[in-house]
């Protein structure tokens, strides 16, 4: 087993020369980056340059691609919320509960935690709401806290401030900074907040060739 | 003549005339049993067919699928075969009693819920499956996550498939031998009244089948409204 010093000094992900392809195209490629444990890296890049699928490569479910892809946090530890988040059929609670739920985390703990993000998030008002019936925004947040609720080492968030307002995107800064020990990546189109993430991660894309500059 | 069997009908359900209530009530419970079972059993494999990869997969599907189409004559048969004395099954003396129906309902049943639910899980936004695993769901979890986005369409599956089986007249004739007061169904009774001229029992009967039916076809009307709309 690596020794905690040793082990918080190594990089969280190392990349080298990653590839992806869908048919003859490809639609991410990284020719080397590194991102260290704990940071919280702004991934920028105009649409199609591969953000999505860089994310969806480090949260596991892409598992199809060529190159070198390490990340010393096991998968069980990392989490993934989509561009256009999916909630579950239910309350915003019992959205927010899920991931709790399946670390048997017990129901009164799981309340409390839940309406805790849920207050970080600005949307403590909306837990009895069925998810269904939420806006956008709402549903962004609602997503965005049922995946800090489980205060994962590896926290992957595909355009989280795409439909918020200025107080939506405020909450959600606020929300991210309460992860301490996370290592957090966040996608945009457009560059980001200095407020919000510590250094920024350029994805340019062309039509047959994208790659990644630091 | 058909207004007067209607008149007849009436008459004989108003006055809940015995034979006509006891083949209503027999179809309604061997309907039922037939497709709870067939419901539990074949949910679960419409959910491991859409979700697992194995070789052979794609036949098993097909073959579910084929099944769905099967007459229910040929099922009545293979369910005789079964359970004929020198059948499989035949040491349980099953034949000519309402379980030989459930049986043959049930083979009648399972391939069209396992069908139906293998198409409602594969037609899942992919990011059901996506969440569920990122959020670390188990096997369990994922598994009551799914059947709950598409409940709508299971619904709608195991509605599908009672419809089947309470309208059918094979299996009912051919392993439950139409015995008045044991295994005598809506269906067979009409078969029965009919061929022995007795009108007025058959549209009865008939006036039974189709209410229940129309009812069952209604609520799949209005599922697969709210169906669409889920996905919509």
């Amino acid at each position: 087993m690596t020794p905690p010093a040793e082990s918080a000094c190594r990089p969280a992900i190392t990349l080298s020369n990653l590839t992806v392809t869908k048919g003859e195209q490809i639609i991410c490629q990284v020719t080397n980056a590194t991102i260290a444990r704990g940071s919280t890296v702004g991934m920028t890049g105009p649409n199609g340059s591969g953000k999505s699928t860089l994310l969806r490569v480090l949260a596991g479910l892409e598992t199809d691609f060529a190159g070198s892809v390490r990340i010393d946090i096991p998968i069980a530890d990392r989490v993934f919320v989509h561009q256009s988040p999916y909630l579950f059929s239910g309350t915003v609670l019992e959205n927010v509960e899920y991931g709790l739920k399946a670390r048997s985390v017990s129901k009164f703990a799981r309340r409390e935690l839940a309406e805790r993000w849920l207050a970080h998030f600005g949307i403590g008002h909306l837990a009895d709401r069925s998810a269904r019936s939420l806006s956008g925004g709402e549903g962004r947040r609602t997503a965005l806290a049922r995946a800090c609720v489980l205060e994962p080492e590896l926290l992957l968030l595909d355009e989280p401030l795409a439909d918020l307002d200025a107080a939506g995107a405020d909450f959600v800064a606020q929300a991210l900074k309460e992860l301490s020990g996370s290592t957090i990546l966040l996608s945009s189109p457009t560059p980001l907040s200095q407020n919000l993430t510590e250094s920024t991660i350029n994805l340019t894309g062309t039509s047959s060739h994208k790659r990644i500059s630091e | 003549m058909i207004r007067e069997g209607i008149q007849e009908a009436l008459k004989l359900l108003l006055r809940l005339d015995t034979s006509v209530i006891d083949a209503a009530t027999r179809s309604l419970w061997v309907s039922i049993v037939a497709v709870v079972v067939a419901s539990a059993v074949g949910i679960a494999i419409g959910l491991v067919l859409a979700r697992k990869r194995f070789t052979g997969r794609s036949v098993v599907v097909v073959a579910f699928r084929v099944g769905m189409s099967v007459p229910t004559v040929l099922i009545g048969l293979l369910c005789f075969g079964l359970l004929s004395r020198r059948g499989a099954l035949g040491e349980f003396e099953l034949l000519y009693t309402t379980w030989a129906i459930v049986l043959g309902e049930f083979f009648l049943a399972l391939p069209i819920v396992v069908t139906l639910t293998h198409g409602a899980i594969t037609r899942l936004d992919r990011r059901v499956f996506e969440t569920a695993i990122t959020l670390g769901a188990g096997v369990i979890q994922r598994a009551m996550t799914y059947l709950r986005e598409a409940r709508l369409a299971i619904m709608l599956a195991v509605l599908t498939a009672f419809s089947r089986c309470f309208t059918e007249l094979g299996i009912a004739m051919m392993v439950g031998g139409n015995i008045s007061g044991r295994t005598r169904t809506l269906t067979t009774a009409t078969a029965l009244e009919t061929a022995r001229g007795e009108f007025a029992s058959g549209v009865a009967m008939s006036l039974i089948l189709l209410t229940i039916a129309l009812l069952v076809t209604l609520s799949i009307a209005l599922l697969s409204r709210a169906t669409a709309e889920a996905e919509s």
